[in-house]
């Protein structure tokens, strides 16, 4: 059992168990980046001009095409910035879609609405049935694993990758991105989210309605056949230019009417209550530790700033108990179900079935061939 | 000044959200409670909420999504869908609804209306009138049961004796219209408000806002709901709540109101 | 606590929402002993003066509540029909209301209503409010939801603390020391009727 460390560098700790520190007590999140991601990431000119490259190759595939790239919105600023920027500035024609998991909130809506309204574009939403997935975060909450936002990410995701098949569109455009991002969430924190296996080996151990219409994705599926058999292709396109969220965001109030989210992850009350509630008192797991690691490594947080908001509490002890209380009712189920399952034993995503092995090989073989720089370990 | 009414239309089919064309066709879109909360942040006027399923499988009201609806709402709420009884009437109103909305039971026993208007007083008690052209005519005739039961009655005539009976409100329901978002029936809506002076709500065929402001410049004090209109957006008809905001509505309705 | 009069008429549940969603401890009464514990009260009333002044009159609460009100000076709502029964009398129907306040309940004046619907004044509708702790924080112009067909016309107009226009212009809300009463529904009026409701726990 080890003790309490954390990196001098940024702020990750021992809460992510497989972390290692170099000797100079700098953790391997920071030396990831600084080995793999950093030299390779350009935003300056050079990263301008390769993504003009990457467009004007977007174009070009998509010419006679009704759209020419697709983008995922869910009112949240990553996503409302890259649509904005690569609509106006770079000129693509994006085909939009919002995938409804029965817990948006009035603003994300608003905020959706806005964009198009104001970017001049259509939209296209897939709407999870409510009662199957509802079924599924339950069966999740059941299992006593930490990642019970999967059904919604996964679902995310199928969407996704269902719309650029249907409408044989080559280029996915995602609003993922370095300069926030630049550590990932331990995998014992967040695992994979289109892991299916492990996603249907839960429901069936829990769930208690069949899922009829819910898109489950296939690793294989999105990871090998879309990619290399169908071309598909996945680009970060924030990662090439500067970006910076505080003026993204005050950029989108001033251009669109954009309305401010009075707390991190308002699009959804549910991601809030899991990164912020769920995570932290049932398994010790502040997101907030890999988000301001990653401002930390791109420069625009302090360690001192970081460490200092750490003190403040997770979620907002003053209206937690109306957030449970709007979760459990939003479930079917009560309060006190509810805490029951933040009590219960903990379990990892090794106590079901998944796919772990074939992400890891996976991982491997795209990093030598230097596809994807950096790790979600 | 009295403003007039813009209203939002929910139905619910085997628990869900669903939008109907000309009611058939139920398109699924989304969880019930979820868009209520919306629309409630939203500010709208107020809402209705029709259980579609509940007389044609001849069972009670959901309570318990009732009441989980009326939480949510801090605007009039009106429910409507199997409503046979003052007593069920009377439990819907204890969950915290402003309104029911009766249909099949009023044509089976118009009295009903005034058995459950003593008890609430007649604001409370709304006749909705689901109404079909006749075919080859310019004269309409009301259906219930998700327009597969022809009642072969004139709305107009029906609207009248519900006045008389006392009800607070009425709803006139074009199912030719429903989902098509062409614009509402204007001909079936001068219709009915010629012959009645109770408050009076329209339903069916709103495609846009434009929609709502040629029915504020007719009608002036008058319901407008939609369904498609606030559910739908763009034409791939995307589900996204929407639903024009205070600014907006107050402009909406300056530019069309005498 | 606040404390609200279940006596057979009237949206309770609407009210409890409210406070619930504001963390603001709440009672529903329909006992005596309930009301004795009252630090302010909430009287509902939905639907017609005569129906709702006896239902009002055969629940038993009556005199725990007047004593609450008129010998302790608890502060008290009445909402709708609940300020209604506040006057001396109703031209709705034949029986005494509470008279808590002078002033007596018409109807409006039809020939001065330009609508095809003269009546109920259904829908929302302005206020301009003076000064009262009722309306910290309500602006001029504020919308509520109203529907009634009939209108409290005060005595002493000293007792009116907001008026609408509807045909003509009228009380929508009255004060008479410890008691108040609004025409229109806090409870269904979004944020304007929230923040009433708030700033009455507060008095």
């Amino acid at each position: 059992m080890r003790g309490f460390q954390i990196c001098t560098n940024c702020i990750m700790d021992t809460t992510d168990s497989k972390i290692i520190f170099d000797e100079k007590g700098v953790c391997d999140h920071c030396n990831t980046y600084y080995k793999d991601i950093l030299p390779k990431w350009h935003f300056g000119e050079l990263g301008e001009k390769t993504l003009w490259q990457i467009i004007d190759k977007i174009k070009k595939e998509g010419k006679r095409k009704d759209f020419d790239c697709i983008m995922g919105m869910s009112g949240g600023i990553d996503s409302s910035y890259l649509l904005y920027m690569m609509v106006e500035k770079f000129g693509l024609r994006p085909l939009v879609f919002h995938v409804d998991a029965g817990w948006n909130t009035q603003i994300a809506v608003n905020n959706i609405e806005r964009l198009i309204d104001g970017l001049g574009l259509d939209l296209y939403t897939e709407v999870i049935n409510w009662e199957e997935i509802k079924d599924l975060q339950l069966s999740f909450l059941k299992s006593g694993v930490p990642h019970i936002d999967v059904p919604q990410d996964n679902a995310f995701f199928a969407t996704m990758y269902k719309f650029a098949s249907k409408h044989n569109i080559k280029y996915i455009l995602t609003g993922g991105n370095y300069s926030t991002e630049c550590v990932r969430n331990p995998l014992e924190w967040m695992y994979y989210q289109s892991d299916s296996i492990q996603l249907l080996d839960i429901h069936k151990k829990f769930g208690t309605i069949p899922l009829k219409s819910y898109p489950v994705t296939n690793i294989l599926w999105h990871k090998v056949y879309l990619p290399i058999i169908k071309g598909i292709k996945l680009v970060r396109p924030l990662d090439y230019i500067p970006y910076n969220k505080e003026n993204a965001m005050q950029l989108l109030v001033e251009k669109f009417g954009y309305q401010k989210y009075p707390q991190k992850h308002f699009e959804s009350r549910f991601t809030r209550f899991y990164e912020s509630y769920w995570l932290t008192e049932r398994f010790g797991y502040d997101t907030r530790k890999v988000q301001y690691s990653s401002l930390i490594l791109t420069g625009q947080m302090s360690r001192e700033d970081a460490l200092n908001k750490l003190n403040e509490p997770a979620y907002d002890p003053e209206i937690i108990h109306q957030d449970l209380e709007f979760i459990a009712n939003k479930l079917g189920i009560t309060k006190e179900e509810l805490n029951g399952y933040l009590k219960m034993p903990k379990k990892t995503f090794r106590d079901f079935k998944s796919q772990e092995s074939l992400y890891m090989l996976g991982a491997k073989v795209m990093r030598i061939l230097g596809f994807e720089k950096g790790g979600k370990r | 000044m009295l403003y007039p009414r813009i209203i939002p239309c929910l139905l619910v089919h085997n628990k869900g959200l669903v939008k109907t064309v000309k009611f058939s066709a139920p398109k699924y879109v989304g969880d019930p409670i979820n868009a209520v909360r919306i629309f409630n942040e939203k500010e709208v006027d107020e809402l209705i909420v029709i259980d579609i399923d509940a007389t044609i499988e001849n069972r009670e009201p959901d309570y318990k999504m009732i009441e989980n609806l009326a939480a949510e709402s801090r605007m009039p709420l009106c429910y409507g869908g199997g409503i046979k009884t003052a007593d069920q009437a009377q439990r819907i109103f204890s969950l915290g609804v402003e309104k029911i909305a009766l249909s099949s039971s009023v044509i089976e026993n118009p009295l009903i209306v005034s058995e459950i208007a003593a008890h609430v007083g007649t604001q409370s008690v709304i006749v909705i009138l689901d109404v079909k052209k006749k075919f080859f005519s310019k004269k309409y005739e009301i259906w219930t049961h998700n327009a597969t039961n022809n009642t072969g009655k004139d709305p107009v005539e029906f609207a009248k004796l519900c006045e008389s009976l006392g009800a607070g409100e009425i709803i006139i329901n074009s199912i030719d219209q429903d989902g098509v978002m062409k614009g509402y029936d204007l001909n079936l809506i001068d219709q009915i408000r010629e012959s009645i002076s109770l408050p009076m709500t329209v339903l069916g065929g709103a495609g846009s806002l434009d929609d709502v402001g040629e029915l504020i410049r007719k009608h002036g004090i008058i319901g407008i709901a939609a369904g498609s209109l606030f559910v739908f957006k763009g034409k791939y008809k995307a589900v996204l709540i929407n639903y024009p905001n205070p600014i907006e509505k107050e402009l909406l309705i300056r530019a069309n109101f005498n | 606590m606040i404390t609200i009069i279940d006596y057979g008429c009237g949206n309770v549940k609407a009210f409890v929402n409210v406070f619930n969603r504001f963390n603001i401890p709440v009672v529903v009464a329909n006992s005596k002993e309930q009301v004795r514990k009252a630090s302010s009260i909430i009287l509902p009333g939905v639907g017609a003066f005569d129906f709702v002044m006896k239902t009002f009159n055969e629940s038993g609460l009556r005199d725990i509540v007047e004593n609450k009100v008129l010998v302790e000076k608890t502060p008290v709502l009445g909402i709708c029909a609940g300020m209604q029964i506040l006057a001396d009398s109703s031209e709705e129907g034949k029986e005494k209301g509470l008279s808590w306040i002078k002033g007596n309940v018409r109807l409006f004046d039809t020939s001065k209503i330009p609508y095809v619907t003269k009546v109920p004044h259904m829908g929302w509708n302005q206020i301009s409010p003076n000064d009262s702790q009722l309306f910290i924080k309500i602006e001029d112009n504020s919308r509520f939801y109203f529907v009634h067909s009939y209108y409290f016309e005060v005595a002493e107009e000293s007792n009116s603390i907001a008026k609408s226009i509807y045909g003509l212009e009228f009380t929508s809300a009255v004060r008479n020391n410890n008691i108040f009463g609004v025409q229109f529904h806090p409870e269904k009026s979004h944020n304007n009727g929230i923040q009433l409701l708030l700033n009455f726990s507060k008095i």
